[in-house]
């Protein structure tokens, strides 16, 4: 099976990304201005698609180095340990981590102006508050994700997947699983409270008191689980070993194993989850910055390279007109009904520093329980 | 005109020769060189010490170097110390583990699942090592170290993989277990405590087995024969004269398997499951976490060093009594 997947999934992001890569010449011919040189760039698996990178390579004279993260934390440590000499060009910033990166001043601002296919982005990403802090751009949105209820569509119904109570039920008893940094947010919002902790921000005493009750929720739902999980690979593999039949994800985990033919689907309950979305940032005195804006200018430079992104990474691309290169199935897959996207609500950073402040060793105590 | 290739080369030889005796002997005979060569290995001592000169700088840069270094950090407020920001020596760092019960648990579980790991290690590989080095003939042993040490070839991950390949719901033994008719549902062994003791277990059985199969190949037949002649059954020959003098043996091993389990990252965290979180977890889960904890982490990690020593040399002292209340 995994085999199988692993196939599919190797075949379509190929011939998605060499289509996208097909489709887009005409940035690549204009800015085959041959500058050489490199551009470095931490992100996450499938965030450049290999067909795109391989053109850009060949018509910039420019070449793309990736490392791949798979955590915030750990390129905020990176990062913070490098400047202010840093060897990173791009990184890949989750928008409601900006803060705490630029208050460590390792993040420039984004000079759209340089950015000629900046208008790409949909606005809804490009122009919304989170992305404009102290008046400045601080990156490029490439990709949007939800934290979503995934299931296995044999084993468990569509009406169950709309609570997430189901995950908690004692009819799914070890077939579950979650993050639980993230279900902490959840688990408050489904309690009524703001899991962002922006409206508590004057009140520490109140904040402390309900993580406290999320944290005692969870701890009292440990029986439970099957895993906290910290990955989307590992989701992927605990649902392809059939090891859980639901748990919390990602929603592009989850879309790349719909798209791969796993009987798979996901919903936005109707207590409500967040989003987030990730963007292309440079970082702070980057060694390579001119070749930064090259290739990030490349990289929004067509739907089609937006399509390739979501069919690699299952996460919804922010391009406009990216879901008219996606198939039926793909389309499926990253989206998802109106009376769900009215649950869903963006991840914020105002009160982070308070709010991981008290979540961190709350999830510590539910581990340690 | 001829050309004598036989003199010509000789010729070449000749020039090589001389000038390499030419250069080997000019530096010999170089006053310097002389007289540093002749200081350097005036005595035994210093002979010693020159041949030591590269393995302790490798260990001091190599191993004890980072160790200082993680003590360091532990001991510090800031680390990676951000632009503009001033770092002090703090023991804050330490009273957090110790002011906060919540980290003790993952602390204490640690410690006694690498305990009880390492006894599981020792009943399952002792078997092996004693069948290796009392009943395989010499010229087989060393074929069978080598199809035991095949596994090792790999790496932890792909070892820990093949783990959960083989326990998963649909792995090789739930997939064995319903073939034969003894079970309808999968039995979910995978994340559980059971799961992260048979990949630790897998993974440190050579850690146990080489040193024993070692005090056990030493282990001279003509004492067991004698036991036998005296009238000791099997039982009595092992509890009495195999087991006590492979004591340096089960000790070497347990003291490797035991600090090695309390280390473990990676296999806790694919097979393990939400009641098997070790402090090695904890550990990361500070240097995972952006901001300002390092140093925490760095400090637990050092607990957890001390910790081990402390349990490890107290184990060894034990083992010591006894192979000495053995002797008497």
């Amino acid at each position: 099976m995994s085999k199988l997947i692993y196939n599919r999934r190797r075949f379509l992001g190929t011939a998605a990304a060499t289509g996208a890569a097909l489709a887009s010449p005409f940035y690549l011919r204009r800015a085959a201005a041959q500058s050489g040189g490199e551009v470095n760039i931490w992100t996450y698996n499938d965030f450049v698609p290999a067909a795109f990178k391989e053109q850009f390579e060949a018509e910039t004279g420019i070449k793309v180095n990736v490392r791949l993260v798979d955590d915030q934390g750990k390129q905020f440590n990176l990062l913070a340990a490098e400047q202010p000499n840093p060897t990173v060009d791009i990184m890949t910033v989750a928008g409601h981590r900006f803060l705490q990166f630029i208050d460590s001043d390792l993040l420039a601002p984004l000079d759209t102006d340089r950015l000629t296919n900046w208008g790409n982005i949909n606005p809804t990403f490009s122009e919304s508050d989170w992305s404009t802090i102290n008046g400045n751009k601080w990156g490029a949105p490439i990709l949007s994700g939800m934290e979503v209820l995934s299931y296995n569509t044999e084993l468990v119904s569509e009406e169950e997947a709309l609570t997430w109570d189901t995950l908690f039920s004692e009819k799914y008893s070890g077939q579950t699983a979650y993050i639980i940094q993230d279900m902490m947010s959840i688990v408050m919002l489904k309690m009524g409270y703001d899991g962002n902790m922006v409206a508590y921000l004057d009140d520490p005493d109140k904040a402390a008191q309900i993580v406290e009750e999320a944290k005692q929720f969870l701890i009292e739902k440990k029986p439970l689980v099957r895993k906290y999980y910290d990955g989307g690979a590992e989701f992927q593999q605990m649902m392809v070993n059939q090891d859980i039949a639901l748990g919390h994800s990602w929603n592009g985990p989850a879309a790349a194993l719909i798209n791969d033919g796993f009987p798979l689907a996901m919903t936005i309950p109707r207590e409500g989850s967040y989003g987030f979305v990730y963007t292309y940032n440079i970082a702070n005195n980057a060694p390579n910055a001119d070749n930064a804006y090259t290739f990030l200018d490349a990289i929004l430079s067509s739907p089609e390279i937006g399509a390739a992104m979501t069919k690699a990474s299952g996460f919804i691309s922010t391009y406009k007109d990216a879901s008219q290169h996606l198939n039926d199935l793909e389309k499926k897959s990253t989206s998802f009904p109106e009376e769900q996207l009215a649950n869903l609500q963006f991840f914020r950073a105002e009160a982070n520093e308070m709010k991981y402040g008290l979540l961190d060793p709350a999830v510590e105590a539910i581990k340690a329980a | 005109m001829t050309y004598d290739a036989s003199s010509q080369r000789g010729k070449r030889a000749e020039t090589l020769e001389t000038s390499g005796r030419t250069f080997w002997g000019r530096l010999v005979e170089w006053g310097p060189y002389h007289t540093l060569m002749r200081l350097a290995t005036a005595s035994p001592r210093r002979q010693f010490l020159i041949l030591a000169a590269f393995p302790i700088l490798w260990v001091l840069t190599q191993h004890l170097g980072p160790m200082l270094q993680m003590l360091r950090v532990s001991l510090t407020d800031a680390y990676p110390v951000a632009p503009g920001v001033e770092q002090h020596f703090t023991l804050d760092n330490y009273a957090r583990f110790f002011g906060d019960s919540i980290f003790w648990m993952p602390f204490f579980r640690t410690l006694a699942f690498a305990g009880v790991f390492t006894f599981c290690t020792l009943i399952i590989t002792y078997p092996v090592a004693y069948f290796l080095a009392r009943h395989v003939s010499r010229k087989n042993q060393m074929l069978f170290l080598l199809l035991l040490l095949i596994p090792f070839w790999v790496g932890e991950i792909v070892r820990t993989y093949a783990i959960m390949i083989l326990l998963g719901n649909t792995g090789a033994v739930n997939m064995v277990l319903k073939w034969v008719g003894l079970i309808d549902r999968p039995i979910p062994f995978m994340y559980t405590s059971f799961s992260m003791g048979v990949g630790i277990v897998y993974l440190t059985a050579l850690y146990m087995l080489l040193p024993l199969y070692s005090a056990l190949e030493k282990l001279p037949q003509s004492m067991n024969e004698a036991a036998a002649d005296l009238g000791a059954g099997a039982w009595t020959r092992f509890r009495r004269v195999s087991l006590p003098l492979t004591i340096e043996g089960i000790s070497s091993g347990c003291t490797l398997v035991f600090l090695i389990s309390t280390g473990f990252y990676a296999t806790p965290v694919l097979l393990g499951g939400p009641s098997t979180t070790v402090f090695a977890e904890t550990i990361a889960g500070f240097f995972h976490v952006a901001g300002d904890e390092w140093p925490t982490g760095a400090a637990f990690a050092t607990i957890m060093f001390a910790a081990a020593l402390v349990i490890t040399a107290t184990f060894q002292r034990v083992m010591n009594s006894l192979r000495k209340g053995e002797r008497k």
